[in-house]
């Protein structure tokens, strides 16, 4: 048979419509609870489940320059260490997602432990923070706060940044 | 060859035994499968939900379409179409540079690399062959002829 002749064949088109048909209500079914879920914004800034991940929350830059300014958490900065050496949110710890899951997992020792983690990478779309904050919360670490604005939103509002010193001189 | 009938089964177990599997690996992990989505910054936030959440039903049903031979030529057509799109994707992916697990098969996924794209190929070779076989034996449902 010609691509023409199966293009021409009702029968295709309508064996395509009752499969897409038969998809869409299966799919509708099947995760009604989560498209609930989903509608009354509970995915709206990542697509994790909070009752998989209780100790999980994203906070915004004040939130963050409060907690900085006082001392009151440990920032970690999930971005590759090139990036950090760059520069970084002052008295941030380098804790580079792709070395962590290729096996570095003397990495998660620096952090300190008793106080609240803020989380951050590039900013934007960036995906690592929220990879991070979720290892750690599957090693066990709780009070993780992921700043979402991340690298990008720290520079943009001109909050002090720090350089590794090799990359300073 | 191509058009023996054991063999044309066969490929049908094949092509839709990986469709299905696939599905079913998103299917049980939709959140999962919405980021997979996501990261490969061709759609947004909505979108990315809406394709998790019915992709997965499209995979399935084809293939067990598939298999079991009902509407068998809509099925090779759709999965076809698929593929051929994943290919376009994962082509695109490798373009802008972006770096991504390929959401394939659920927590069983790798890297969408050039052997994600040599892969998905063979599958869509297979399916072609379904598509233009003259007739498929071992249908519930045929057309006759």
């Amino acid at each position: 048979m010609s691509l023409k002749e199966i293009l021409r064949d009702r029968e295709t088109w309508q064996g395509i419509i009752i499969i897409l048909s038969l998809s869409l209500v299966l799919g509708a079914v099947s995760q009604v609870g989560l498209i609930k879920r989903f509608l009354q914004g509970e995915f709206k800034q990542a697509f994790f489940s909070r009752q998989e991940y209780p100790g999980l929350v994203f906070i915004s830059l004040p939130e963050v320059e409060e907690l900085w300014h006082n001392q009151q958490a440990a920032i970690l900065d999930s971005r590759p260490s090139s990036e950090f050496r760059r520069g970084h949110i002052p008295g941030a710890i380098s804790v580079p997602l792709d070395e962590v899951k290729s096996g570095n997992y003397g990495l998660l020792q620096t952090i300190p432990a008793g106080q609240p983690l803020i989380i951050y990478c590039e900013g934007g779309d960036c995906l690592t923070s929220l990879n991070l904050a979720r290892l750690l919360h599957d090693r066990g670490f709780r009070d993780l706060r992921i700043f979402s604005g991340g690298w990008e939103e720290w520079t943009a509002a001109g909050l002090p940044v720090e350089k590794t010193e090799e990359d300073a001189q | 060859m191509l058009n023996n009938k054991y063999f044309l089964l066969f490929l049908r177990l094949v092509v839709g035994g990986v469709f299905i599997w696939a599905a079913v690996t998103k299917i049980a992990d939709p959140l999962s499968f919405a980021q997979d989505v996501k990261n490969y910054r061709l759609v947004g936030h909505n979108l990315s939900f809406i394709t998790a959440i019915f992709l997965p039903w499209v995979e399935l049903v084809a293939g067990v379409c598939l298999i079991i031979g009902v509407f068998p030529r809509s099925s090779a057509l759709l999965i076809s179409g698929l593929l051929l799109f994943f290919i376009i994707l994962v082509t695109i992916t490798l373009i802008r540079g972006i770096d991504v697990d390929c959401g394939c098969f659920g927590t069983f996924s790798r890297r969408a690399d050039l052997w994600l794209i040599l892969e998905d190929s063979l599958w869509l070779a297979m399916s072609l062959i379904l598509l233009f076989s003259p007739g498929n034996q071992f249908c519930l449902l045929k057309k006759a002829g």
